[in-house]
């Protein structure tokens, strides 16, 4: 395989915060030396009740670790990591939500613009579960029709207390057109794959599909200038 | 000297460890996260005992967790154990009835607490100047009944034969043990004799068992067994009922501590109900909690101290090595630690180095005066320890400092609330950490029966948002031990329910746990105070925050927090407003939890000593001195940067954090954080004040407005503070207008360039501004968005918008009016 999450957006569990270092780069930078690299980015935001493990997968994700006692998350909070896919370099921005119903309200703020979902549930839970089906129904309602959207039962590592079959979950998903894959923070299974066949399935030809536009307005995809300094709002996907 | 103030016998202390029971590597709960470290249930269920106080027990003083699951508990230690008297025949048969009441008093204390001592002995009973004190009597009720610790707790000779009899798994504590064990250590005492005192370990234990079989009365028995059937004959009848009825092998038909309490023989000891010199001590200068703090800052460090006396030894990890672990990682061959054991030994605390500190703090420090009429004994007080203008970090490590405070704030205490204006006074200096849940309990004004209409709440009746507190209690501030335990978690789920409970008005939202936790952990063993802090502090700084649909007042706060940094900094806030960088995406933690769900306690702990002394803007402050603080890093970065800056909040320094948010607080008027949602019990609401602004209005503007009644007190009072700014028309300007104000007609400027100088002269005015507040006053026909925005968009910094226009200051204050016309 010619893909993984690559260290350079702080990968392997560096403290960089998430990558904030490489935020402008043109492509004869790569240290790999394929001159003809192609830098996409994405909005991804996850969606799903409280404690199913979202902010976890994030954090294994971008940093390689798991807290046991991750904090909850309020608002949302923001982190982005880079992977190598082929000959493209995938930056997503992932917007990591809170879950408590409550903050639902915020949720759009989040997801429009967004180019990619991972809507999570915890396999230990049957509650989860239908509130992950009514996140689906509202993102294909509301967000970008080309949203690509992928289903995650959290907590695999707990198959022992399942409480939702796993094909009862996969065949929810082919029928809604979703990705899934059963996913595990603490173990970090399944974690980076689903972002990579996240990665694989987004369009990357230039200009892909960004929705309306994002929490701080700058609307539509748009190409990054070389050197562009990334005065943007939490927008749409750039290609180039 | 005044040391000897604190030298007095009781006021000694010492410590004893012991390791919890490890869990195996490897085990998880249920939900597949790590088992809570047995130490630290412990931790959490000993906090309780600290409150005990009663002059026949010990008092705890601290718990310690070290590290490999040590705990060690700190408690007053003074006097001998009774065990070295014994065999010395110093006792009368009225002292021996002393003492056994004293014990009983004890021991009632503890039982009526649910607490059995399990493990009482002659060896911890202290005993002084015929008074005697129970010594480490927690720790069966600290280890769960001994079920967190691999030994057993009990005394051989001294413990019930039942005890013995019991299986493991099933134990539940039954006071009635401690009976029979005082009935032994009163044979002991009586007969003058230490008790089998030649046998062994297992021929002890047989020795207890073989008295259930015994058909005469138990301490006969013992006494002939060890010759002393003359002696027993001696002991007056009434004790020696009381000892065979102690000595029952029935536990059920042994009387409680209370019934015996009750008794003849002990009338004479009886202390009346209303003793003055009691009810006195709870009024006492210090006490030996205060004293153990003390000698914390002195340097004491009782861990240090175990190592020193050799009951914390550290033996090279090589000889704990197993000699075989199988490939699935079973362990074979590992020697039991002997660490793991209990060893009973006591080390007691030196004082040397606290007296000798203290040695020149004169008496009357010990007095300080709190209130006086006369100026002249206020001046001739003597100068308390000056510690101003230290760090507070400093401040609070400072023994001397310390220990005026502490004794000073403790008095303030006493007379709360007739003192709270003093204690106020005293909070704004800085707030002595050991009294600190006190101190913000005064400030919040918690009084009167809390604990009662705590009480009085349902906390236990399943609702909807139970699963929400579960899944949130387990993730909130678990870093800290207190928290993390096993009593935290249920003292934090029943405040929590309580509070839903009595607000209904308000739902649970995440964020409310991380709220409650400085609270709780400042009141661990008043729960009940821990939620009327609560209770007090939302409606006065979180006000409607909690509402379910929460969404107008959050904005409206939010709106604010960016009006506040273009008032303040402009440069800023026009760089933040270009990237899209909004509040809502990173503040909303914030200003909801007040920061406690973004900082670790000791920096909110920090953080909110201040905030209770302000009102509910402050935190819009707190807010600006956190960017501030981050601003070079702000200004250099594009929109995720700044975004990521947030998700992982670096390292904030709070004390500069406090310092600021000082600043812009004393600088900003009132009125530019008004906020139409304020509680109205805080909100000013006269004419002159700001009212009816929509939510709508404010998200479009992006300079605040000012009141007019804030307006009037810059111009009277330091009008070199302020510059108004007149956008009306000249005409209307010569005719009336704020004295001293600059008139920049509205129309006269072009606002295509974001450029000063395209105001004309006064240009230089507002370039050079660096601390007046520009108010620019406008009416009905000039627009009072766009020109504010440019002032801002040039960075001028303190600009506002009078709320009104300049019509509402005609009928209001001529004062302050002229015409220029009659001037030139
Ligand atoms: N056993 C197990 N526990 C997990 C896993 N992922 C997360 N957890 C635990 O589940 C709890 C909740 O995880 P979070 O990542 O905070 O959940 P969240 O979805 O972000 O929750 P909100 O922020 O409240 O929306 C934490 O205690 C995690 O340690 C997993 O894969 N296996
Ligand atoms: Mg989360």
């Amino acid at each position: 395989m010619s893909s993984g999450a690559s260290g350079g957006g702080g990968g392997g569990g560096a403290a960089s915060g998430g990558g904030n270092s490489n935020h402008q780069r043109g492509a004869a930078q790569r240290p790999n030396g394929q001159t003809q690299n192609k830098i996409c980015q994405f909005k991804l935001v996850l969606l799903g009740e409280s404690a199913v493990g979202k902010s976890s997968l994030v954090l294994r994700f971008v940093k390689g670790q798991f807290h046991e006692y991750q904090e909850s998350t309020i608002g949302a909070a923001f982190l982005t990591q880079t992977i190598c896919l082929d000959d493209t370099t995938v930056k997503f921005e992932i917007w990591d939500t809170a879950g408590q119903e409550r903050y639902h309200s915020l949720a759009p703020m989040y997801y429009r613009g967004a180019q990619a979902a991972i809507v999570v549930y915890d396999i230990t839970n049957q509650d989860t579960f239908g509130r992950a089906k009514t996140w689906v129904k509202e993102l294909q309602r509301q967000a970008s029709p080309t949203i690509v959207i992928a289903l995650a039962g959290n907590k695999q590592d707990l198959a022992n207390k399942r409480m939702v079959e796993y094909e009862e979950a996969q065949a929810y998903a082919d029928e809604n057109g979703l990705l899934f894959m059963e996913t595990s923070a603490k173990t970090a299974m399944n974690v980076s794959e689903i972002f990579l066949a996240i990665a694989r399935k987004l369009p990357k030809n230039d200009q892909s599909g960004g929705g309306g536009g994002g929490a701080g307005g700058s609307s539509q995809g748009r190409r990054l200038a070389e050197g562009d300094s990334g005065s943007r709002g939490p927008a749409g996907a750039c290609c180039k | 000297m005044s040391v000897s103030l604190l030298k007095k016998p009781q006021m000694h202390f010492g410590a004893i460890t012991f390791f919890a029971k490890q869990h195996k590597d490897d085990v998880c709960g249920s939900n597949g996260l790590p088992l809570t470290p047995n130490s630290i249930i412990i931790y959490g269920r000993a906090q309780i005992l600290k409150t005990i106080v009663n002059p026949y027990l010990c008092r705890y003083l601290d718990i310690i967790r070290g590290k490999h699951e040590r705990t060690i508990a700190v408690s007053q230690y003074c006097g001998k154990p009774l065990s070295s008297f014994i065999e010395k025949s110093v006792f009368s048969f009225t002292d021996i009835k002393r003492i056994a009441y004293q014990v009983l008093q004890g021991l009632k204390e503890l039982h009526s607490r649910n607490i059995v001592h399990h493990n009482l002995s002659s060896e911890n009973i202290l005993y002084e100047n015929g008074n005697i004190k129970l010594f480490n009597y927690g720790l069966y009720y600290m280890t769960d009944n001994g079920k967190l610790v691999s030994f057993p707790i009990v005394q051989l000779l001294y413990t019930a034969p039942e005890v013995y009899l019991e299986e493991f798994k099933e134990i539940i504590a039954n006071p009635k043990v401690d009976i029979w064990s005082l009935g032994i250590i009163l044979a002991e005492l009586t007969l003058n004799k230490l008790l089998w005192s030649s046998l062994i370990l297992g021929q002890r234990i047989r020795k207890v068992l073989s008295l259930v079989q015994s058909t005469t009365s138990v301490f006969e028995r013992i006494a002939r067994e060890h010759n002393c059937y003359d002696r027993y004959q001696a002991i007056p009848a009434d004790l020696k009922e009381i000892i065979e009825v102690c000595l029952n092998i029935y536990s059920e038909d042994r009387p409680t501590a209370a019934e015996l309490l009750e008794k003849g023989i002990f009338d004479e000891f009886q202390v009346q109900k209303t003793d003055w010199l009691s009810l006195l001590k709870m009024y006492e200068i210090f006490t030996i909690s205060e004293l153990y703090y003390w000698w914390q800052l002195t340097g004491g460090d009782v861990l240090q101290e175990l190592k020193r006396q050799g009951l914390i030894r550290s033996s090279p990890p090589i000889l704990s090595l197993p000699h075989l672990v199988l490939i699935e990682g079973t362990i074979l061959g590992q020697d039991r630690n002997p660490a793991t054991l209990y060893d009973p030994k006591i080390v007691e605390m030196p004082m040397e180095t606290l007296y000798e500190r203290f040695k020149n703090i004169s008496f009357s420090c010990y007095y300080p005066l709190i209130q006086t009429k006369s100026e002249i004994i206020a001046q001739s007080e003597p100068e308390p320890y000056d510690a101003t203008g230290l760090p507070l970090v400093i401040k609070e490590k400072d023994p001397e400092y310390q220990f005026h405070r502490v004794i000073l704030l403790r008095r303030l205490l006493h007379g709360y609330p007739f003192t709270r204006d003093l204690i106020v006074k005293e909070a704004e200096k800085d707030i002595p950490p050991l009294f600190r849940g006190d101190i913000w309990s005064a400030l919040l004004n918690v009084r009167g029966d809390y604990e009662r209409q705590y009480a009085k709440i349902d906390k236990a009746t399943p609702t909807p948002t139970d699963r929400q507190i579960e899944v949130d209690i387990p993730r909130c501030h678990q870093y800290n031990e207190l928290l993390s335990s096993m009593e935290g978690h249920k003292k934090l789920k029943r405040i929590l329910k309580a509070w839903v409970n009595q607000n209904t008005q308000y739902v649970y939202w995440q964020g409310l746990d991380s709220l409650t936790a400085p609270f709780l952990y400042l009141n661990f063993n008043d729960e009940a105070k821990a939620f009327s802090c609560l209770s007090k502090f939302v409606p006065k700084y979180l006000h409607n925050f909690f509402l379910k649909d929460n969404s107008a007042v959050i904005e409206e706060y939010l709106a604010k927090f960016s009006q506040l940094i273009a008032f303040h900094d402009p440069v800023l806030a026009n760089h933040l407003y270009e990237i899209n960088f909004y509040p809502q995406l990173f503040a909303i933690p914030w200003f909801l939890t007040l920061f406690s769900h973004v900082f670790p306690l000791h920096k909110i702990l920090h953080l909110w000593d201040k905030v209770l002394l302000g009102n509910s803007s402050f935190s819009l402050h707190i807010g600006l001195s956190v960017l501030t603080q981050l601003r070079d890093r702000l200004l250099n970065s594009g929109f995720n940067e700044c975004i990521l800056l947030f998700s992982d909040l670096p390292e904030v320094d709070i004390e500069k954090c406090v310092i600021l948010s000082a600043e812009t607080f004393q600088k900003t008027p009132g009125s530019i954080t008004h906020r139409e949602y304020e509680n109205e019990e805080f909100k000013k609401t006269g004419e002159l004040d700001i009212s009816g602004v929509t939510l709508q209005d404010l998200k479009k503007e992006r300079c605040p407005r000012i009141s007019v009644s804030d307006l009037l007190e810059l111009i009277r009072n330091s009008p070199d503070k302020a510059i108004v700014v007149d956008i009306r028309n000249i005409t209307q300007f010569n005719r009336c207008s704020v004295r001293d104000s600059i008139n920049i007609p509205f129309s006269s400027v072009c606002f295509s360039e974001n450029k000063i100088e395209n105001v004309g002269h006064h240009s230089n005015v507002l370039k050079d501004n660096l601390d007046k507040i520009v108010v620019v006053v406008g009416d009905e026909e000039t627009d009072l968005e766009l020109f504010p925005t440019f002032l801002l968009n040039c960075n001028v910094k303190f600009v506002c918008v009078l709320h009104g226009g300049f019509n509402i200051l005609l009928p209001i204050s001529p004062t302050i009016l002229a015409s220029q016309n009659h001037i030139s």
